[in-house]
């Protein structure tokens, strides 16, 4: 069950398309930003709801705007 | 130092804690578990700054603040009943017709009663913490299969 983030609606987020898009592995990504492979893993399955400044970094490896790796559903 | 290093560390200092508790037992002196206690805490810590590999970002963060703060709550109620209880028997209000010291229902809260109490609130507090612990790791997504 996904995360709830507080006003009820579940976030989603295409982290998985970035990083096959980028080739990258979930343990690339997770060294690249600071985190365990475990948090990216969470954040893809939607367990968990990254803080706006992960989210940020996230977006920023990517080189994307925020808005195109996480929306509401 | 690396992670496994570190929680060897940590065992070996359980170990070495656990030991110098039997010993003060022994020697009737409560001043050297407690000392030891504290530099106990005082080398992992020490330790875990010197750890190279990362073992805590915000999730895990949130997991470890989670389950302490539910921890927290749910102690909070039975020491407070616990409190209660002691408070009462500091007011005691005058009978009629007026017993005797004799006759009055043995003090709940003598002073081993209470380190029995404190043993147990210390035993629940770590059974409440690994629990929640559990819980909210689960929640979280910490033994989440992958599929790569």
């Amino acid at each position: 069950m996904p995360e709830n983030t507080g006003n009820g609606r579940p976030m989603k987020n295409k982290i998985k398309v970035f990083r096959a898009m980028n080739d990258l592995t979930q343990e690339d990504l997770a060294q690249a930003i600071g985190v365990t492979r475990q948090t990216i893993l969470a954040i893809e399955k939607g367990k968990y709801v990254p803080s706006l400044d992960l989210a940020f970094r996230i977006a920023r490896h990517f080189k994307v705007n925020i808005e195109e790796v996480f929306s509401y559903d | 130092m690396k992670k496994n290093t570190f929680y060897l560390l940590c065992g070996c200092i359980a170990v070495v804690l656990l030991a110098i508790f039997w010993y003060s037992v022994e020697i009737h002196s409560p001043l050297v578990i407690e000392i030891a206690f504290i530099l106990g805490i005082v080398i992992a810590y020490l330790a875990r700054k010197k750890v190279t590999d990362l073992i805590e970002d915000e999730r895990s963060a949130k997991i470890t603040e989670q389950a302490v703060l539910r921890t927290f709550q749910v102690f909070l109620v039975g020491f407070c009943a616990l409190s209660i209880g002691a408070v009462m028997q500091l007011l005691t209000v005058p009978q009629f017709p007026p017993t005797y010291i004799a006759d009055r229902p043995k003090e709940l809260l003598s002073p081993r009663m209470m380190g029995y109490f404190q043993l147990f609130f210390f035993c629940l507090m770590i059974f409440l913490y690994v629990g929640f612990r559990i819980y909210y790791a689960r929640k979280y997504g910490e033994w989440e299969t992958d599929e790569e």
